[in-house]
């Protein structure tokens, strides 16, 4: 569908050409010099289109999120006559919460542990829907891959404390993989409280409970790819494989590419619970990421401003790294998120 | 209900069924034990001060029946029956008929019917004169629920509080200040005397209700003071020829002897705890005690500590914890201990009638004792104690003079205590709906069951006597032996009556501090680095609780 | 090894090569395993639900090797009576927070699909950016508690009606729409909303089927809001009634009086979990029932 895309017209006179094509191509200069009249003519639809949403996103989101301004306050809650003059009546510290943030060797360790988690499952974690998604799309049998698709993605809905169990019951010291090489007369590994293979353990779960929704996705944009082509392909002589290489990867690019920017755009968040469960049996330098950190520091200790101003920090940082990926894409004429023109 | 220590024993089930332990959560300043706001420097609410808010402790007139066991204050009086004979404690109906007064209290499992119909709820509002109308929120997640409420001042009349939350909410004294009412003019010295069945809760409770020095709610007292209790399964060890172990090197050795990894059998739950208390480290004020020169020092620079931190780990080393245990925050230990799959666990005193209830249907001879406190390093044991409520009834700021005093009279009716008419309904609802009466005392019906869910026992006290338990008969009596024989040890807690707002960088050095350790329990560092870890607790603020906690003594002239 | 004359797969395309044995056997073995990776917990899950006291002690935990069955946990799920209320409670919420969420979200995805139209690149922005920064609880239990929605169900919905999340992988399955299309559309003087319901919305079932799914089990596992907004019992949704079952089994103790017994907590939590998941698997094959292939073609040739 890329290569439709890059060979479509550009279609001229009055209505202007819906800028879905490649971000890379520059935007016909004409349009930036429309008189706004003359867009707001044109557009008016969209914006009406757009309203609701951003309505609702006013009201039940950045409204607020005005409240982050304690960031930048000694923040207490009790202070004055109501919640709003509390606001009003905590001192600003400037940056002295994001001072204090930066000056804690605790939080860097709890930032190199979450970039580490996040760097290691976009590598063994992120693939592996869409291989899933592939693979069942190219079942033949529909009830079967109903079935499969039925049963996989199930696991999303069961919390972090049955996820664990499951996993402790299986390769735990009592569980089940210890209990045969005790039987064998081995003595089982260390697999659920061994801080330097944690990342891998923490990945496997996470892979085991959201692999099968990951796909959903995935599928979704593999039944939108158009089955002419792969006829096509095939009649060319293309095998398996180059179908797959040529149209199957090219189809899924766009969303691919977009779901991994947007999970760019988590980097920081890696989970909470997850980790909280199973602090104590890898230790706390495996173990730390930035949400249990934040909460140990601050939550728990009610200094709102520190926790605040570690949100901000993180909203920043995925910042950052949603402009560079999207920039990256474009490089590579992907559409990415957020394009220009 | 009213076995407090139901509650609390709870509250760790619940944490960890959070993937919380109450040691993550003692960051929130479990360590005042008390009020908390995280004020930078931190302070002290000075016991002098106190005395004059504080009520006068009074006799009831009417005469409940006499328990059947004695208990050592602060362990509570025990009855083996239910009296046949009811007394009324209050003759006039304490509301005024004023609006129906809002209430929000913690339930754990389904919430009971609401407002009319429930005929519990409606047999009650009638004796009250004035409507409680609750709004009832799970147990397990009422700190989140109370958080929002209280930052954004949007409080019921009465609100519970339960004790084991405080320690969640941080900055809770400033919360205090802003959103609820000022008892000390209705409730000091002898006002207290219009609610005569607040006149009757112990002091300690009382100073527990007091915040910036004001007294701020009507505690719900405790009737067993000890935080743990270390259980094991005495008919198991009495199956296998194990004697319950007297001495730390004991065991040690029942614990060795007891696990068998082949049959999935581990001695251990973390027990850590215990441990500590067993070789005498000290525990008031979460781990503080005096040296010789009278200067404040915490349990991790001391002796006691690291000889209880290096027999943990070696139980560790040796494989005697059960790996679930060891490897999710998650794993069930009442449940492996139901099961036999461990022999020793830790958990609050409310485990014990509730699990020997329910599986002694079950598993035939089933016998869940706790083992008695001993020394391990010889002279007389030590307990770990205090006597905090289990829950506190605050009442919502600027109702007016006339309003609060018909509220705390509807507290007044709801803490008659055991033995009166009042507190007959309040337990156990209508007879002939709610309950029967047979020889053993009210038996709920399953209407009973739905309705009542101890709506009324979080709004209000009552002087705490631990109930007979018709179906254990054994367990009053054992209760009462082990909890008066370990009160005798009970520690002295120096600063007894101050109440700590902790400074900010001293709990906020907690858990960080709290996680070394266990790095060095579990063997991830050399027992060595303890030094080091003391160092570095020191540097981040340990030597300033010090410090308050020393100036805190001077200031009280003790 | 030989090769066996295999039978062709009935919906096999003509062009469509038969794949080999080896494919086929890895094939076989990878979904194999997958599946049974979660069967086997879902099945524990589901016997553990039904097991009694005894299977639960004697397994230790979970209970993995069926014994005596017990199915007290659902009978006291179901027969408090606040089940039906609730599973009430949330099918309004789920298709009125769906439906609207859907509107929302399609219209806002399909407002901005077009770069270059106005103020296209601030709006993109101003939505992409609440994925990032988030609102406090207490700042946003004041806004919904201001807005008089507290004991409202619509505290249940609007504040979760837009996910940028599902906003944005709308978009990008919108903008994979050949633009000859729409631009022919647009000659032919078809308006926006007219090309957006006529060309458009045909042409993403599969994908407004996903973000459908997404926000209707979003809402049907709705459980925080209502534990901050809903007093009202007859208002819980199903998420906030299950919850309080699973502490049933462990309640503090009524005062020593002799009732029915409780079946076991691990039991009762694990019907939770039944009872959760039950009607989402339910749901979904009508779900996927949309990711069929060829939507484009004959939408296309149409």
């Amino acid at each position: 569908m890329s290569q439709a895309q890059a060979s479509r017209p550009v279609v001229a006179g009055p209505v202007p050409p819906a800028g879905t094509g490649a971000p890379a191509r520059p935007a016909p200069a004409r349009r930036r010099r429309s008189p706004l009249r003359a867009r707001l003519r044109r557009d008016w639809p969209l914006l009406v289109m757009v309203a609701p949403g951003a309505l609702l996103l006013a009201v039940f989101h950045y409204l607020p999120a005005l409240g982050n301004v304690v960031a930048f306050q000694d923040y207490n809650p009790y202070l004055g006559d109501g919640a709003l003059q509390a606001l009003a009546a905590s001192p600003f510290v400037g940056l002295e919460n994001f001072r204090e943030l930066f000056a804690d060797p605790a939080f860097w360790d709890a930032f190199r542990n979450t970039l580490a988690i996040t760097a290691f499952q976009l590598v063994f974690f992120f693939p592996l829907p869409i291989a899933l998604a592939i693979l069942l799309n190219s079942l033949m049998s529909g009830r079967l891959r109903g079935f499969v698709q039925t049963v996989v993605y199930l696991p999303h809905f069961f919390s972090w404390v049955l996820v664990v169990t499951f996993f402790v019951q299986m390769l735990g010291g009592a569980g089940l993989l210890s209990q045969e090489l005790r039987d064998a007369g081995l003595t089982p590994p260390q697999i659920m409280s061994n801080p330097d293979t944690f990342i891998v353990l923490v990945t496997a779960e996470a892979v085991w409970k959201d692999l099968g929704w990951g796909t959903i996705v995935f599928l979704a944009a593999l039944a939108a790819v158009d089955p002419n082509l792969y006829e096509a392909s095939a009649v060319d002589g293309a095998g398996r494989w180059r179908r797959l290489w040529h149209i199957t990867l090219p189809g899924l690019r766009p969303v691919i590419v977009l779901l991994l920017i947007l999970r760019l755009g988590d980097a920081l968040s890696v989970g909470f619970e997850q980790f909280l469960l199973q602090r104590d049996a890898v230790g706390r330098q495996a173990a730390e990421v930035l949400d249990t950190f934040v909460y140990h520091h601050a939550i728990a200790t009610g200094d709102y401003g520190f926790g605040a101003a570690a949100g901000l920090f993180k909203a920043l940082v995925g910042l950052v790294l949603i402009l560079a990926a999207n920039r990256f894409a474009h490089v590579l004429g992907e559409r990415g998120v957020y394009s220009r023109s | 209900m009213t076995t407090p220590a139901g509650p609390s024993a709870d509250r760790r089930t619940f944490l960890s069924l959070l993937g919380l332990s109450a040691a993550a959560v003692a960051a929130g300043g479990s360590l005042a034990g008390c009020g908390d706001k995280a004020t930078r420097s931190g302070t002290t609410q000075e016991l002098d001060k106190l005395a004059e808010v504080l009520p006068e402790q009074r006799a009831l007139t009417v005469n409940v029946p006499k328990p059947d066991i004695v208990g050592t204050r602060p362990v509570a009086d025990g009855y083996t029956r239910f009296p046949a004979q009811l007394v009324d404690a209050i003759a006039e109906k304490p509301g005024a008929g004023g609006p129906a007064i809002r209430a929000m209290v913690p339930v754990w499992g389904p919430a009971p019917p609401a407002g009319a119909s429930n005929a519990y709820l409606t047999a009650i509002n009638a004796e009250l004169g004035t409507p409680v109308e609750f709004s009832v929120q799970d147990g397990i997640t009422y700190a989140e629920k109370l958080g929002a409420i209280l930052g954004a001042r949007d409080v019921p009349d009465l609100l519970c509080v339960p004790g084991w939350e405080v320690s969640k909410l941080a900055r809770f004294g400033d919360a205090v200040r802003a959103n609820f009412e000022d008892l000390t003019p209705y409730l000091q010295g002898a006002k207290v005397a219009d609610y005569p069945m607040l006149g009757t809760f112990p002091a300690g409770a009382w100073r527990n209700a007091c915040w910036n020095e004001r007294l701020m709610a009507v505690p719900n007292p405790t009737d067993g003071p000890f935080p743990w209790a270390l259980f094991h399964r005495k008919d198991l060890l009495t199956k296998a020829g194990l004697a319950v172990p007297a001495s730390i090197d004991e065991l040690f050795d029942v614990g060795k002897r007891a696990t068998n990894a082949d049959k999935g059998v581990w001695a251990f739950s973390d027990i850590f705890a215990m441990v500590q208390m067993f070789h005498k480290v000290p525990g008031s004020k979460d781990g503080w005690r005096l040296r010789a020169d009278g200067t404040p020092e915490f349990k991790y620079e001391t002796p006691e500590f690291r000889a209880a931190a290096e027999f943990m780990s070696r139980l560790y080393r040796a494989g005697l914890v059960h790996p679930d245990i060891v490897a999710s925050k998650g794993a069930d230990a009442q449940q492996l201990l139901k099961s036999g799959k461990i022999m020793f666990h830790q958990d609050g005193i409310g485990m014990w009638q509730l699990m020997q209830a329910e599986q002694q249907k079950v598993t035939p001879g089933f016998d869940v004792q706790p083992v008695p406190l001993f020394s391990a390093t010889g002279g007389n044991p030590l307990a770990w104690g205090d006597d905090e409520p289990i829950s506190y009834t605050f009442v919502k700021k600027g109702l007016g003079k006339a309003r609060v005093e018909e509220i705390l009279r509807v507290v007044d009716w709801c803490s008659a205590p055991f033995g009166t008419a009042e507190f007959d309904l309040r337990e156990y609802g209508v007879q002939g709906r709610h309950h029967t009466r047979g020889a053993d005392g009210p038996v709920k019906t399953e209407l009973g069951f739905k309705e009542i869910q101890n709506q009324y026992f979080f709004i209000s006290g009552r002087s705490p006597v631990v109930q007979p338990y018709p179906q254990t008969p054994q367990y009053v009596p054992q209760l009462l032996a082990y909890s008066n024989e370990t009160v005798k040890n009970l520690e002295k807690d120096p600063w007894d009556g101050l109440k700590f707002e902790m400074p900010a960088k001293y709990k906020a050095g907690m858990v960080p501090t709290q996680d070394k350790i266990t790095d060095i329990v579990r063997g991830r560092r050399p027992m060595s680095d303890l030094d080091v870890v003391v160092t570095e607790w020191r540097a981040a603020g340990g030597d300033e609780a010090r410090q308050l906690l020393g100036s805190a003594l001077a200031d009280a002239g003790r | 090894m030989t090769t066996m004359p295999r039978r062709r797969h009935p919906s096999r395309p003509a062009w469509e090569e038969e794949p080999g044995a080896a494919a086929q056997a890895a094939t076989g073995t990878v979904l194999t395993v997958v599946v049974l990776a979660v069967l086997v917990p879902l099945w524990v899950v589901l016997l553990t639900s039904v097991s009694s006291r005894e299977s639960i002690n004697a397994a230790g935990g979970l209970v993995v090797v069926p014994r005596e069955l017990d199915f007290s946990a659902y009978r006291i799920i179901f027969s408090g009576g606040q089940i039906t209320k609730a599973l009430l409670v949330s099918t309004l919420v789920t298709v009125a927070g769906t439906a609207l969420s859907l509107v929302v979200t399609v219209l806002a995805a399909y407002g901005l699909s077009r770069p270059g139209s106005l103020m296209h690149r601030g709006l993109l922005f101003y939505f992409l950016l609440t994925f990032l920064i988030h609102p406090g609880l207490v700042p946003h239990y004041l806004v919904v508690t201001g807005l008089g929605l507290k004991d409202s169900l619509w505290a249940l919905i609007l504040p979760t009606a837009v996910s940028v999340f599902n906003l944005v992988v709308v978009r990008a399955f919108f903008q994979n729409i050949p633009a000859e299309l729409l631009d022919s559309a647009r000659l032919d003087g078809a308006g926006e909303f007219r090309i957006l319901w006529r060309i458009v919305l045909p042409l993403s079932k599969a994908v407004i089927a996903v973000v459908g799914l997404f926000y209707a089990v979003g809402y049907w596992n709705t459980w925080f809001n209502a534990l901050l907004y809903i007093d009202d019992n007859e208002k819980f949704p199903i998420q906030r009634v299950l919850q309080s079952y699973i502490l049933a089994g462990q309640a503090p103790q009524t005062s020593g009086t002799v009732g029915a017994a409780l079946p076991p907590a691990l039991a009762i939590k694990m019907a939770v979990v039944v009872v959760t998941v039950a009607p989402i698997a339910l749901v979904y094959p009508f779900v996927q029932r949309h990711f069929t292939r060829g939507v484009i073609v004959g939408a296309i040739k149409g």
